[in-house]
């Protein structure tokens, strides 16, 4: 039985919580990697006809203007309202990006970026450029 | 900042193709998006696999170092600009390699691949050659750009600043890496003893263009860095500490080097001290934009993955 770290924080404050913060930054490690296989298995099942749904180019055309434009700190409303009428979509049918599960893009403090499944679908539409 | 030195815009850039002494290099996180379009003219180098040794962790060697210089034609008359995706963190990483090797007129395009696209300005799909019988430099090591790991156990609690530059959350030993970069963690989170940390991202704005110098010295100063003072940068793997080796170096004149090692190389070895928690950090620096995972930067934004 593992001990109750309340009663190891008595015993070595520092030690515990560098411990803890340890295995905390591991088990986050470990769900970043599996998002990211799991990300890949579905892209994979995809493309080999299964019954995942098929984006259209100009939906992952969308999300590689997220990433080529918006850099480190992601794109602003107007931005990404921007790209999306480049590519067809009315602001309004922007919000389908960020939605259900698997949504390719998230809003973080007014800035749009790709999680780490858009970048997943990202990767498979610059693929298809490759010589 | 001002632009014209080693910071140049595309004003700057787009007046001058087509100049035979001008080599433009992208790299990208992604090189693949270089085939999107990219600046015309500019070659593509891969980071994975022209700007690391392919066997060892390491730089390439000279002979490699030779053999990129003649594939994209840079010779002693050369002006190279760099510039890439992502805030130009790859791009700062090559930049600094060239700087490593020797290579002495090196530029990079303030705001990168995305500043270009901002601005409305041409792109190509071609690949550029470069004309036959060019004299290519001879790159050789050693301009004291680059700082080893026994440097860096030197620099501790000595004269020469450690400035980690990953977010807030890795400096505090909260995460391993972030989402998307797996591949990145190292066996134990947390930050070098005595280093303070300043995010890459406090030297740019929300666009990825650096700030005005003065706007510049002045967070970096509110971050705890000594202007005055030599430093030695680092973050996972060492691309986005050559950002902000580029800026101390190339822009403030500061006496930096980038430890290429990083955390990957000193969270994964036996028996190195690791401090974590806030650690080194000045209590007057401290900024409600480092709260989170986020960066702590210049627009005070928390992305996933920088």
């Amino acid at each position: 039985m593992a001990p109750n770290p309340a009663d190891t924080l008595q015993a070595d404050p520092a030690q515990t919580l560098a411990s803890v913060r340890a295995e905390l930054a591991k088990v986050r490690a470990s769900v970043a990697r599996i998002e990211r296989d799991l990300g890949l298995l579905e892209a994979t099942q995809r493309g080999a006809g299964g019954t995942g749904r098929e984006r259209p180019d100009r939906y992952l055309q969308v999300l590689v203007d997220v990433y080529d434009r918006g850099g480190r700190h992601g794109l602003d409303p107007d931005g990404f309202a921007a790209v999306g009428e480049r590519h067809g979509y009315d602001r309004r049918g922007l919000g389908g990006f960020f939605t259900g599960g698997r949504a390719p893009l998230r809003r973080d403090h007014e800035r749009i970026l790709l999680t780490p499944y858009g970048e997943q679908l990202v990767d498979l539409y610059l693929q298809r450029l490759a010589p | 900042m001002s632009v014209g030195g080693p910071l140049i815009d595309g004003d700057w850039l787009q007046a001058r193709l087509g100049d035979p002494d001008l080599v433009i290099l992208e790299i990208d996180e992604r090189p693949l998006i270089y085939r999107v379009g990219h600046i015309p003219g500019a070659h593509c180098l891969d980071w994975r696999t022209e700007l690391q040794d392919p066997v060892t962790r390491d730089l390439p060697d000279a002979d490699a170092m030779a053999g990129l210089c003649a594939r994209v034609g840079i010779t002693a008359a050369s002006t190279v600009v760099l510039y890439g995706d992502k805030s130009n963190w790859y791009a700062c990483f090559g930049f600094w390699l060239l700087r490593h090797y020797g290579i002495a007129d090196l530029r990079l395009l303030d705001g990168g691949r995305q500043a270009w696209l901002a601005e409305g300005r041409p792109l190509s799909v071609d690949e550029p050659e470069v004309p036959a019988g060019r004299e290519t430099v001879l790159p050789r090591a050693g301009t004291g750009v680059r700082a080893m790991l026994a440097d860096v156990q030197a620099a501790i609690g000595g004269a020469v600043q450690l400035l980690d530059v990953r977010t807030a959350a890795e400096y505090r030993g909260e995460v391993l890496t972030e989402p998307g970069y797996p591949q990145e963690g190292a066996q134990r989170p947390g930050h070098i003893p005595t280093a303070i940390n300043v995010p890459w991202d406090v030297a740019v704005d929300q666009d990825g263009r650096v700030l005005p110098e003065a706007r510049l010295r002045e967070r970096l100063r509110e971050h705890g860095v000594d202007l005055n003072r030599p430093a030695i940068t680092y973050c996972r793997i060492g691309e986005r500490s050559a950002h902000t080796w580029f800026v101390l170096s190339e822009l403030l004149g500061l006496r930096a080097r980038n430890y290429d090692g990083s955390w990957t190389e000193w969270g994964s070895m036996v028996g190195m001290p690791v401090a974590v928690g806030n650690g080194e950090r000045p209590a007057a620096a401290a900024d409600p934009a480092d709260a989170g995972v986020g960066t702590g930067g210049a627009g005070a934004v928390d992305p996933p993955s920088n």
